[in-house]
């Protein structure tokens, strides 16, 4: 039971967090069918530049800077970069970005070192929300929900009830047809790639305070949040919601699960048989739980490639 | 896009004196570089493959790295059977790397291709990452995360002990497997890999199986990875699960796209320069990976073709070049490059430097001042207005040299192309953009 409690509230959280990370990527794909390699890039940018102001001007101005900055260079790339070879393919778009996605990984090691830097949350909010089973619960935990929570709220109503988020929608819709109408949808593509990026850079200041901030967060956060997308579907919100909760929960209590496919056979009486074969047969499932979103990928990818909520394939 | 290969006459010639140099000139060179042209065949060979299916059939993989991956351990499984007994010729062992290739690849190709576009890239990268995260838990088939290690044995008088012997070895291999490849694109079945790339609708009304032709090639790609894998199984006598990372991946993507996807030889080409500028600069700077990014990116921007596709662009405008006018602009562009790429450098390695953890214990050692630094053989003052003045004067003058020689030279080409079949001048903007190199991006 403690396991459970424990492994669900950290699932949802991390499941929160990376929702504030692939509800970017997945409105940019969405709407330029560019697939953004570079986008977990910005959630790292989003930790180093909150770590460097935070010591400057404090944790809290960092916090709300940083996502700027990161918009800032989000909108740059955008207009300068990904805009220029738009003309050759999507191909191409990919490959720049994956290019930047190096670079930006390069340029921290750079100025930051190789190995992780000391960014952490101020001493008042390092108490505990709650006693479970005798545990402290961090409130930072709940923290890191509650604005990824806030951000999903802000962003639904920004899209579903406002004017901009008309003109987003439609743009997204009928690019060609929305611009017949008068909407300068160059400027909209270029705002929603700056927003989008500034949202994965709010994830890294907020999380990058909690969890260790280094030069591998942008890959092994990146490939994660590529499977929520697909899991979810490409281009949908509410998918990725959902998808990142079922990553966020997977990924937790598969931790603590240590049945293996022998176990499967002891059912019908075979597994001292599938244990003498080892390999695959023996393997828990704690210890490949880095596994299970890339076969659950690859499983909706091939079954039902338009994701849990798309539309399209 | 432009045919894929060019059959020149001056090719055969080419490639024989290349082939030539490779044989006669290792003898005569230091051991580290005859390692680094292990690491430049196995590189060439890798990207070739990777091109078969990205250049080729058009379909984009980030996941290359889990058929070079299982090609290195199949044939290290192989190495440690010969060590106990097996009675197999120890210059045929990459057979294992190309059989293991293969058989992964059908299985991954017949997934993979049931998706097109980026669902494609999506599904290569997941099965790649698969590997990665399953190969350290699994102590039988990848060794755990110390990976398995074995010995090359001797057989039939060849000791396999100097890296000269493995030079020849992967010489012969990659000689072969190129020439495969090569002979693959002249066959029927290389035309649909083309034709694939450029209408699969097209390609599914004439009564073809798109579907088994996209397993087949992908197949054929993962087994030349693998016959790459397993020489750099041979080479270390050594692997583990990192071979399956995403950097694997990246890197014959990178080598690829700079080289150009493309010419047939262009991504060895990339590959070659990649792998020898590695082995150059990797003592000088900590900063080597940053200016592979840069360059692909330069490269993605301003010369989509690659390398190989500038270089393709000239020869087959060759006649109606007018290299005296060329030349000058030409000239200026290059010099314009130069004096970026040193203003570039320059800056990041005083980054480097300045930020690195030497010049933290220098301050602690001046009192938390700012002293100054050492870079290039000289002394420079981090606060200094020369230190900062000089590589932005330099990347400026670069920057301003490159847009006059562009100028000149997308004038000079747009005669070229005008002129011999009296097509209307300008073709657009990309055209323009394609046919003038800017800045030699290095």
């Amino acid at each position: 039971m403690e396991f459970a409690i424990i492994s669900a509230l950290n699932g949802v959280i991390y499941g929160l967090l990376l929702f504030m990370v692939s509800a970017g990527l997945t409105l940019i794909f969405g709407m330029m069918g560019v697939l953004n390699f570079a986008h977990a890039s910005f959630y790292m940018l989003g930790a180093y530049v909150a770590y460097t102001l935070s010591s400057l001007v404090g944790f809290w101005a960092g916090l709300l800077v940083a996502p700027l900055v990161v918009g800032l260079v989000g909108l740059l790339v955008e207009r300068y970069l990904l805009r220029r070879i738009h003309a050759f393919g999507h191909a191409h778009e990919l490959l720049l970005t994956f290019g930047l996605a190096l670079i930006f990984e390069e340029l921290v090691k750079l100025f930051y070192g190789d190995f992780p830097v000391n960014y952490q949350m101020p001493d008042n909010l390092r108490f505990a929300a709650f006693t479970v089973f005798g545990t402290d619960y961090p409130f930072y935990r709940l923290f890191i929900g509650g604005v990824a929570l806030a951000m999903f709220l802000v962003l639904y109503l920004l899209l579903s009830r406002t004017r901009i988020g008309i003109v987003v929608r439609a743009a997204e819709r009928l690019p060609s047809m929305a611009e017949a109408l008068g909407h300068n949808i160059p400027l909209v593509f270029m705002s929603v790639f700056g927003a989008g990026a500034a949202l994965a850079g709010l994830g890294g200041a907020v999380a990058g305070a909690f969890f260790p901030t280094n030069p591998n967060m942008a890959l092994e956060l990146g490939v994660i949040v590529f499977v929520v997308v697909v899991v979810g579907g490409l281009g949908s919100l509410k998918g990725s919601l959902v998808a990142s909760l079922l990553i966020g929960l997977f990924s937790s209590f598969a931790v603590g699960i240590d049945w293996s496919l022998a176990s499967l056979f002891d059912l019908v009486g075979l597994g001292p048989w599938a244990r003498s074969l080892g390999g695959l047969m023996t393997m828990t499932v704690s210890s490949i739980s880095g596994t299970i979103p890339f076969v659950l990928m690859l499983v909706v990818l091939l079954v039902r490639p338009a994701g849990l909520m798309g539309e399209r394939s | 896009m432009s045919p894929p290969v060019s059959p020149s006459v001056r090719t055969p010639l080419l490639l024989a004196l290349v082939l030539a140099l490779l044989i006669g000139l290792p003898p005569f060179l230091d051991l580290g570089l005859q390692n680094a042209l292990v690491n430049v065949l196995i590189a060439g060979l890798f990207a070739l493959a990777f091109n078969l299916l990205v250049g080729q059939a058009g379909l984009l993989s980030f996941g290359h790295a889990a058929y070079f991956g299982i090609g290195a351990f199949a044939t290290l499984h192989l190495m440690r059977a010969v060590e106990d007994g097996l009675a197999f010729p120890t210059p045929l062992l990459p057979l294992a790397g190309a059989a293991a290739g293969l058989a992964v690849g059908a299985v991954a190709g017949f997934f993979a291709t049931l998706r097109s576009g980026v669902y494609f890239a999506l599904v290569t990268l997941a099965i790649a990452e698969l590997f990665h995260s399953l190969a350290p838990h699994w102590e039988g088939l990848f060794g755990g995360e110390a990976g398995l290690s074995s010995m090359r044995m001797p057989w039939g008088g060849l000791i396999f002990g100097s890296t000269l012997e493995v030079y020849y070895l992967a010489l012969g291999w990659v000689t072969l497997s190129v020439w495969l490849l090569w002979a693959y694109t002249r066959t029927p079945f290389g035309r649909l890999t083309l034709a694939l790339r450029d209408n699969e609708q097209r390609v599914r009304f004439l009564g073809y199986d798109a579907h088994a032709t996209k397993v087949i090639v992908f197949a054929i790609s993962a087994m030349f990875s693998g016959v790459a894998g397993a020489l750099q199984a041979i080479s270390n006598e050594t692997a583990n699960y990192s071979l399956f990372s995403a950097h694997v991946s990246a890197g014959v993507v990178l080598n690829t796209f700079v080289g150009g996807s493309t010419v047939f030889f262009g991504p060895a080409l990339g590959a070659a320069a990649f792998t020898l500028f590695d082995h150059l600069v990797s003592d000088l700077t900590r900063s080597w990976q940053l200016y592979q990014g840069l360059i692909f990116v330069l490269v993605m921007l301003f010369a989509p073709g690659g390398i190989g596709g500038i270089v393709q662009h000239h020869l087959r405008h060759r006649r109606q070049l007018d290299w005296s006018r060329l030349a000058g602009p030409y000239a200026l562009a290059g010099l314009g490059g130069a004096l970026v790429a040193a203003g570039m450098v320059f800056m990041i390695e005083s980054l480097s430097v300045l930020f690195g953890e030497g010049y933290a214990v220098l301050r602690r050692d001046a009192g938390g001042g700012h002293p100054p630094f050492e870079a290039f053989g000289a002394q420079w003052d981090p606060a200094g207005p020369l230190t900062w003045g000089l590589p932005l004067a330099l990347f400026l003058a670069g920057l301003f040299l490159i847009a006059r020689a562009r100028r000149d030279i997308a004038a000079l080409w747009e005669s070229v192309r005008s002129a011999p079949a009296g097509r209307p001048a300008g073709r657009g903007p990309e055209a323009s953009a394609r046919s003038a190199p800017s800045g030699s991006p290095s």
